[in-house]
Parts: C-alpha cells; sequence; structure tokens
C-alpha cells in the first residue's frame, strides 16, 4: 500500500515531512505512529493506515513534496494492495459505503421450514398438506405465492376454495382421507361412552312390545294435533309414561352406584339422549315425569330436545338423572345396545315399530294376526341388578304398554 | 397547471390562504423582508404588508406563543421555525400549551395554528441543523402532523392545515426545496390524514414519507427492471391522522411491508407503522416487516458521511433485494 502525503487543510498544497518513526524493513502495525508531517500551519503525527513491512521509503525527513505524494510503500502481504479501495467500492453491495453505519441484518437460520403467518393462515383456512406444497423462497421456503399457486393447479382436488370451516356433508378429501376433528361435545361424549364401558359390566335384554293399544290411541287424537303442538305424537311418551309405572315397581333400576351401595331415588328423573346430529349425544334431563300426562310427557321431550339442539340448556338440565330413555327406533332398528350413562344402572333403547306377523291364540286355537312390534331393550348394570330382575321389570313394562287404556289418557 | 419548485409551493400556499381569509398570518425570522433563510416566503411581505406578515426576534418561544396567544383570541397564524430542530426550544409551549388546550378547556379555548419548519438532513448542516423530527410530534396527542413530498401536497396540504381548527405541525423536507412539480391553477386543496398510492405494486409495500418518497419510487422502478420485483410505494403524507386503511390495503395485497424514513433507529414513525401492521395484518404477512432508517447516531457534517446516514436509493434497493424472496 502507498503511503501517501495527506491533504492537511483546503488551502494547503505541499506538506514537509519531517521525521520517520520507522525505518525501510521494519515491521509496522496499523495504528503505530509512522512518520510527521509540518506544514506552515499545522504539524501532525501519520499513523500506519495497515500493517506489514515498510517496504520502502521514497521521501526522506527533511523534504518537502506535493500534497499526495507517494512517501513510501508498506507491504502486507496482499496481493493487488493498490487497488484495495477501488476494489472494496466494486464489490458485493453488502461491503459497499451505505451499508457502513448500520448493522446489517444478517439472518443465520435457515428459512426452509418457516411458514410464516400468511402462509399458516392459508394452509389452516384451506386445510393443506405443508408437505406437498412446493417452496420457491428463500432456503426453499414456502412462500405465500407458493401456497396460491399450489392451490389454483389442486383446484379440482380441493374443490371450492371456501374459507369457512369444514361442512360436515361435504367432506373434502385429500389423498383419499377427510380430518373432521371432533367437536368438544363430540370429545365428552366419546369420553364418556369409554368410562361407562369400563366401569359397568353391560347385560342387555330384549323384549318384544305389541304397540296395538298405543296405536289406538295415536289414531285417536285429533288431526291438528301437530300443527297446534309443533311436534308428531310418536310412541315414545307413551313407552315413558309406562316406564314409570315399570320403574315404580322395580325400584332398584332407579338408581346410581356410589361406591359399594346403590342408591335408590324415590323420584324418577328421566334422561333422554338427544341427537345432535355429527356434534355428539346429550342427555337432558326431564324432571319428576311420574307425575306428567301422555301429552306433557310428548311436550316435555320435544321441547327439550329442541333447546339441547340449539344449545339454550345449561350445566344444570343435565344433572340428576337417574333413569336414561334413548330413542333409535325413527329409522326402523331391530334392536340397540345402548350404553349407560353414569351413575345410572339401566338405560332403555326404544327401536322401530313395525307391522308383523304374530301368533295369538283365539279360544285354545293359535292365529296369525298382524300387529304393530317393537323391541325394547335395557341394558343395565350387573353390580346393581341381576337378568330375573330386568327381565321382570320389562315384563311389567310390556304390560303396561300392551294392556293400558292410551286412548282415554289422552282426551 | 403551473410548475413551481417545493419552495415555491410554500409562498404559493400561504398566499392561497392568506387572501381567502384575512385572519390568517404570518411570523417567523427573517420570513418577511428576507424571504426566509431557505427562500420559502418569497413575496409575502410585498404582497401583504408587516401587520401581517412579521418578522420576529430570535426567540422560538416568542414566535409560537405570539402565534397561540393569537389563535386563541381569533387570528388563524402560520408561525414558521426556521429549523425543525429548534422546536426543542419551544417544546413546551407546543406539547403542553397548545397541544392540549382545546382538552383542557373542553373545547373553550382552540388553537387552529400551523406550525412549519424546515426538518431533515442532505444538506450538510450538521447535526443539530438536520434533524427529521416529525416523530416527536407524531408522539404528542393533540397534534396533527403532515409532511409533503411534492410541491403539489406542499401547497394543498398547506391550504388544509390552515383551515383545520387544531394545530398543524407542518414538516417541509429542505432537501426537497429544489424538487419541481406541477401545481393545478385555482385553489389548491388536499386532505389532512390522506395517504397517496404512488406506485403500484404486487410483491411489496413501501411506505414512505417526505424526502425518503422519490428515493423510494426510483429504487421500486429500478427494482421493476433489474429485479422484475414489483413494488409499491404509498407516500403517506401526514402522520397524524395516519391513514392505516390505505396501508392494510396494500399489506394485505403484497404481505409485505418495509417502512423508509429520514428518522434515526430508535421510535421514528415507521416503528409506529411496523407495530399497527404486525397487530392488525400479522395473519397476512409473509415475511418480517423491515425499516429502513437512519442509524441512531447524530447526523455527520461531512458529505459522504451524511449520505451514508440518510437512507439513499441505493440502500432502499438493497434491502428490498434482501428481505424479498
Amino acid at each position: 500500500m502507498d503511503i501517501i502525503m495527506p491533504q492537511l487543510g483546503e488551502t494547503v498544497a505541499e506538506g514537509t515531512l519531517t521525521v520517520w518513526h520507522k525505518s525501510e524493513g521494519d515491521d509496522v502495525v496499523t495504528n503505530e505512529l509512522l512518520f510527521e508531517i509540518g506544514t506552515d500551519k499545522v504539524e501532525m503525527e501519520v499513523p500506519a493506515p495497515v500493517s506489514g513491512k515498510l517496504e520502502k521509503i521514497f521521501v526522506k525527513a527533511g523534504e518537502t513534496v506535493e500534497v499526495g505524494a507517494v512517501l513510501g510503500r508498506i507491504n502486507s502481504g496482499d496481493a493487488s494492495n493498490d487497488d484495495q479501495s477501488s476494489e472494496e467500492s466494486e464489490k458485493s453491495p453488502s461491503s459497499s459505503p451505505n451499508n457502513l453505519a448500520e448493522k446489517q441484518y444478517k439472518s443465520n437460520l435457515s428459512l426452509s421450514d418457516h411458514l410464516s403467518p400468511a402462509v399458516r393462515r392459508l394452509i389452516a383456512e384451506h386445510k393443506l398438506d405443508s408437505s406437498k406444497i412446493n417452496g420457491t423462497g428463500r432456503d426453499g421456503r414456502i412462500k405465500k405465492s407458493d401456497v396460491l399457486e399450489y392451490m389454483n393447479a389442486n383446484k379440482n382436488s380441493l374443490h371450492e376454495l371456501s374459507s369457512g370451516s369444514q361442512n360436515a356433508d361435504e367432506p373434502k378429501f385429500i389423498d383419499g382421507k377427510s380430518i373432521i376433528p371432533f367437536s368438544r361435545i363430540r370429545q365428552v361424549t366419546a369420553e364418556h361412552m369409554v368410562r361407562s364401558k369400563t366401569i359397568s359390566p353391560h347385560v342387555n335384554q330384549g323384549i318384544e312390545v305389541d304397540f296395538s293399544k298405543v296405536d289406538s290411541a295415536r289414531k285417536s287424537i285429533s288431526s291438528d294435533w301437530k300443527e297446534r303442538e309443533g311436534f308428531s305424537l310418536t310412541y315414545l311418551p307413551f313407552i315413558i309414561k309406562a316406564l314409570c309405572g315399570a320403574l315404580a315397581d322395580f325400584p332398584n333400576l332407579n338408581s346410581h352406584i356410589e361406591e359399594n351401595n346403590l342408591i335408590v331415588f324415590k323420584d324418577v328423573q328421566l334422561a333422554v339422549a338427544v341427537d345432535l346430529g355429527l356434534e355428539g349425544l346429550v342427555t337432558p334431563v326431564i324432571r319428576d315425569i311420574s307425575s306428567l300426562s301422555v301429552t306433557e310427557i310428548a311436550r316435555s321431550v320435544s321441547s327439550i330436545a329442541r333447546l339441547a339442539r340449539k344449545g339454550s340448556l345449561k350445566p344444570e338440565d343435565f344433572k340428576g338423572g337417574t333413569y336414561t330413555v334413548t330413542n333409535n327406533g325413527a329409522l326402523g332398528t331391530l334392536y340397540t345396545t345402548p350404553i349407560i350413562n353414569q351413575p345410572q344402572v339401566g338405560v332403555l333403547s326404544v327401536d322401530g315399530v313395525a307391522k308383523r306377523p304374530i301368533v295369538v291364540d283365539r279360544d285354545g286355537e293359535d292365529n296369525i294376526v298382524v300387529r304393530p312390534i317393537g323391541v325394547i331393550t335395557q341394558a343395565f348394570d350387573h353390580r346393581a341388578i341381576d337378568g330375573a330382575y330386568s327381565a321382570a321389570f320389562l315384563k311389567r313394562l310390556k304390560d303396561i304398554i300392551e294392556n293400558h287404556d292410551w286412548t282415554s289418557l289422552l282426551s | 397547471m403551473a410548475e413551481l419548485t417545493y419552495r415555491e409551493a410554500v409562498a404559493d400556499g400561504i398566499a392561497q390562504e392568506m387572501e381567502r381569509d384575512p385572519n390568517v398570518v404570518f411570523l417567523g425570522e427573517d420570513i418577511g423582508k428576507a424571504g426566509g433563510v431557505f427562500k420559502a416566503t418569497v413575496g409575502l411581505y410585498d404582497q401583504f404588508g408587516p401587520d401581517r406578515v412579521r418578522d420576529t426576534p430570535i426567540s422560538e418561544q416568542a414566535i409560537l406563543g405570539a402565534a397561540m396567544g393569537a389563535a386563541m383570541t381569533g387570528l388563524k397564524p402560520i408561525a414558521e421555525i426556521m429549523f425543525s430542530d429548534f422546536l426543542a426550544v419551544c417544546w413546551d409551549i407546543v406539547a403542553n400549551q397548545i397541544a392540549k388546550s382545546r382538552y383542557m378547556t373542553d373545547g373553550q379555548v382552540n388553537v387552529p395554528l400551523v406550525i412549519r419548519t424546515a426538518n431533515g438532513g442532505g444538506a450538510r448542516f450538521g447535526a443539530q441543523h438536520s434533524q427529521s423530527v416529525e416523530n416527536w410530534s407524531m408522539m404528542i396527542p393533540g397534534l396533527k402532523v403532515v409532511a409533503p413530498s411534492t410541491p403539489r401536497d406542499v401547497k394543498g396540504l398547506l391550504a388544509a392545515a390552515v383551515r383545520d381548527p387544531d394545530p398543524v405541525m407542518f414538516f417541509e423536507q429542505k432537501s426537497l426545496y429544489p424538487v419541481k412539480g406541477e401545481i393545478p391553477d385555482g385553489e389548491c386543496i388536499e386532505e389532512l390524514g390522506k395517504a397517496k398510492v404512488v406506485r403500484e405494486g404486487s410483491d411489496v409495500t413501501i411506505v414512505a414519507l417526505a424526502a425518503m418518497v422519490p428515493r423510494a419510487v426510483e429504487a421500486a422502478d429500478r427494482l421493476k427492471t433489474e429485479a422484475n420485483i414489483s413494488v409499491g410505494v404509498i407516500d403517506l403524507r401526514s402522520l397524524v391522522p395516519l391513514d392505516t386503511q390505505t396501508i392494510f390495503k396494500e399489506v394485505e395485497k403484497t404481505s409485505r411491508l418495509i417502512t423508509v424514513e429520514e428518522n434515526p433507529r430508535l421510535c421514528g414513525w415507521g416503528a409506529e407503522v411496523s407495530s399497527i401492521v404486525s397487530e392488525e395484518l400479522f395473519w397476512n404477512l409473509d415475511m418480517p416487516i423491515v425499516r429502513v432508517t437512519t442509524p441512531h447516531i447524530p447526523l455527520p457534517s461531512a458529505d459522504e458521511l451524511e449520505d451514508i446516514a440518510i437512507p439513499s436509493v441505493e440502500k432502499i434497493f438493497q434491502t428490498v433485494l434482501r428481505s424479498v424472496d
């Protein structure tokens, strides 16, 4: 590197090198005092600009030269030292003067796996699989435009690019799979079902019931019942009414198990299973159901189901049930083996009622007649009661349903 | 249409308002007979006379105290603080009196004045005469803050500022004084608190103010031709009220934001904009928000050093290249 006579003032054109502090051949270190100069205005000490060997001295002490004249040379060992300043300005912009004053933004981390908020959001909204998206950003990261391109290219398999949550009626399949996360209620239902099955030894018992008398009662109601009440009169309210009578005779089924005790309840607080579509199952309680008439029972069931589906019920509406009934019959199933609603000991499933040929005894002779027949199944906790008790209960239930004067009860 | 320089637009704007409303008066150091040290107020003294155009002693507190009193008692003063750095001398009057009077008197005492001042660096005036301090004003509740980048905006926003019933801090960037631009004939009035999209872009949005706007635009044009990056540029024009809607609209399109300001690194207006956008548009961002600012130093006097410090076209260009993938 050339050592030159510095500019010591705007109007100064030359300077005198007064003293060398290093000799030719000496090693010098950056900022070490190298020489002194004087002008008519000022004297100054000049440090070595680089480290190296003071290879040559051209201007001796006491000589006066022009500003800019070469005084000596330091060999730093780098090739092309002389071009150092011009080379720097031609180098890549990261070392250009414009960036000297501010510390540079330098990222040491690789962005390849990083998903920016914009990208995350798009992936979540459209339920995409990020491993399928080609990233063309820095370090190969997926940038927003990559996601948009992917969505565009896969328009058909992703169905419509809606931003809403997945519609249960229209599953979007990606790679043959549609992932539907459990709703909170579904999760709670699932957890309860597993727990119940691990706690109670379930035994299922079914009995066939002839609904002729119930049917007569149903036919006897006025034609504007549905319009008036807002719902149809099904078999369920009758069965529930009969259930109350049967439980009165077999109270051990209207109970809870707590540790090794059977807590038998005086009154029936009936939990009714309400299906919330794919969201799950809830069992709100109709209080003191034994005091209600069939019509009142019908109204209670309808209203509680409606409120449950609307989400208007409160936590206390689900507490205190002593027995549960679940109505699965609407679609004509034969029987169902329900899961006990802890800590109760029994649950009744009402299934489809359909016309079937049965044998009845007429004056000692067997005759085939057509009757509306449905199977009612009870699942009971075998810790609390045994098969004989349950069977006797079901027989009582059947008797009430088959023999009660339902028509007069409705009027 | 006429072509005026930024400095001519100042005088033009003041004249327009003083002609329109006899209550508008103008005071400051050397603004009258000398036409202003930056020659931004030439001709006003001749046109309106010594009653309405007053040369003051060298006392910023006197200038603003008088302007405040005049504003409180029915006039519409425009007061000049020669260098925006000097606002520090009279800051108590700005921050504690002017900014708060309407609020503290429940509207009984209003201060409808405009404080215009020469802001920013690039003129080799050194650390105490080159600061960009519009961010000081942004931080004080009760002040409106304006910083135009073109002659047309100077005239139009100055008119809007004079007509505004509240105190307005009007920052003219010194380095822009010689810039020419077209101004429509007739009355020129713009809207405070409205930003302008001066370049449409789809890859990244740059938000800039005052002298940084033309630099951002130049960088944007270069980025298009040299790197095929489509850069949108927003000229904020006002800091208070801040046109967040325009910023959001553009950033929602591009998902990338870079701010360019002449303020020093800490607590410049870019920090506020960055913070607002991070909070409101977090889920839209495809890269961290980057601020291009002057480093946190007193500005150097030396030519080369000042040019390095204040964000240049090259610096903006490189920042975009580095940040946008």
